[in-house]
C-alpha cells in the first residue's frame, strides 16, 4: 500500500468514526456503552433472571449499559464478598458466552 | 538524520522501548522517521549522505536498499506537522527531492530520552504520546487488534509521570477523537491474549482506571 493510499484510509475511517461518534447515544453506542460497563469489571456473571431480580432487591446497582441491545443485557452491581449460587463465570471477553448471557452480575476492581 | 526534532517512529519503537530494548515483538521489515515539517529542509540537506539506500521509483518518501545492501531494511519518511492531530487532516506535503505524507496523529509524538545502542544514538518518542497515537489510529482488524496488544504492551512500562501525560494528551483532543480512544479502550480491555504479544489481561484494572479518568458525563 502506498503512502497516498494511506492517508485515503485514514480519512476513510475518520468518516467513519464521525458518523460513529454522532451515533453514540443511537443503536451504534449502545456496544460501545456495554464494552465500557465490561471494563469497568474484574468478573463477571452469567445469573438466572430470578437471581438477578434478587440481586437488585438485596440493593445491588443496576447499570443500564446493556439496556441498548436487543435482547436488552440486565446488569447488576455486585460485591466480591456476594455467594452467587448457581451463577457461571464468564471469561471477560465478547465471546459467544458473555453476548448469550441476558442477566449479568458484575464485580468492579477493587481500586476503582 | 540527527536533526533535532527527527523521531525513529513505528512498529519497531515499542520493542526498543521495553526494557534493555528487549524487542520481543514482531514487527514490519522498515524503518519510519518522523520529519517535523519544521525540519524538512534540513532533513533534505542530508539525504546525500545516505549510503546503501536508494530513493524508491515507486515512492520517492520511501527509501530502499540498493542492490549491493541485503543486510539493510527500508527507511520511510513521514512528515509530523504540529498544527494538525485529526487522521482526518493527513496531507501530502509536495516536494522534488523528499515528498512527504503529513498524518495528523504524528503530532502527538515528541521527543523521549534517546536510546544508544553500540553507540548509535536513536532519537525515540515518549511512549505516552505513542499510545495515545496508536488509540487514535483507528484501525480495523487483526491489524487494529494488534495494535491495541502495542498499547498493553507500553502500558506495562509506564510509570505515574507517563500515565499523566497519556492523560492529558487525551484530554487534549478534540470530542471525536476522545470517544474513538474511550472505544479502543474497551476494546483493548476485552481482547483475547495472543501468542507472543503482551496480555491485555494484566492491563485491565489501568484501562478501567483510564477508562474512569476519561468518563464524559
Amino acid at each position: 500500500m502506498t503512502n497516498a493510499q494511506r492517508i485515503r484510509e485514514m480519512q476513510a475511517r475518520g468518516r467513519i468514526r464521525r458518523w460513529e461518534y454522532r451515533q453514540r447515544n443511537l443503536a451504534h453506542g449502545a456496544w460501545l456503552r456495554f464494552r465500557t460497563a465490561l471494563a469497568h469489571a474484574e468478573r463477571a456473571f452469567h445469573v438466572s433472571p430470578e437471581l438477578y431480580e434478587s440481586l437488585v432487591a438485596s440493593g445491588g446497582n443496576v447499570d443500564e449499559r446493556g439496556a441498548g441491545l436487543q435482547p436488552p443485557r440486565r446488569i447488576v452491581w455486585i460485591t466480591s464478598t456476594q455467594v452467587l449460587d448457581g451463577a457461571h463465570e464468564l471469561v471477560l471477553r465478547l465471546d459467544a458466552a458473555m453476548l448469550a448471557a441476558e442477566h449479568l452480575a458484575l464485580v468492579p476492581f477493587a481500586r476503582l | 538524520m540527527r536533526v533535532p526534532g527527527v523521531l525513529v517512529i513505528g512498529s519497531e519503537v515499542p520493542n526498543l522501548l521495553e526494557p534493555g530494548a528487549a524487542a520481543t515483538l514482531v514487527v514490519s521489515q522498515d524503518v519510519d522517521l518522523a520529519i517535523p515539517v519544521a525540519s524538512h529542509h534540513s532533513v533534505k540537506e542530508r539525504l546525500a549522505e545516505i549510503t546503501g539506500l536508494v530513493q524508491s521509483d515507486d515512492e520517492p518518501s520511501v527509501w530502499v536498499p540498493d542492490s549491493s545492501r541485503t543486510d539493510l531494511i527500508e527507511l520511510n519518511f513521514l512528515g509530523l506537522d504540529p498544527s494538525i492531530v485529526d487522521p482526518m487532516d493527513s496531507y501530502e506535503r509536495p516536494d522534488d527531492l523528499l515528498p512527504l505524507m503529513v498524518f495528523g496523529p504524528l503530532s502527538l509524538l515528541s521527543p523521549g530520552p534517546p536510546l544508544e545502542i553500540d553507540g548509535l544514538v536513536i532519537p525515540l518518542p515518549r511512549a505516552s504520546g505513542l499510545v495515545v497515537e496508536k488509540l487514535i489510529s483507528d484501525r480495523s482488524g487483526e491489524k487494529g487488534d494488534r495494535d491495541l496488544l502495542v498499547v498493553a504492551g507500553l502500558l506495562a512500562h509506564m510509570r505515574g509521570q507517563d500515565l499523566t501525560h497519556v492523560i492529558q494528551l487525551i484530554r487534549g483532543l478534540g470530542v471525536e477523537l476522545r470517544h474513538a480512544v474511550r472505544s479502543n479502550l474497551t476494546i483493548l480491555s476485552l481482547l483475547e491474549p495472543r501468542a507472543s504479544m503482551p496480555d491485555p489481561r494484566s492491563m485491565r484494572t489501568l484501562v478501567a482506571e483510564l477508562l474512569d479518568q476519561l468518563e464524559e458525563r
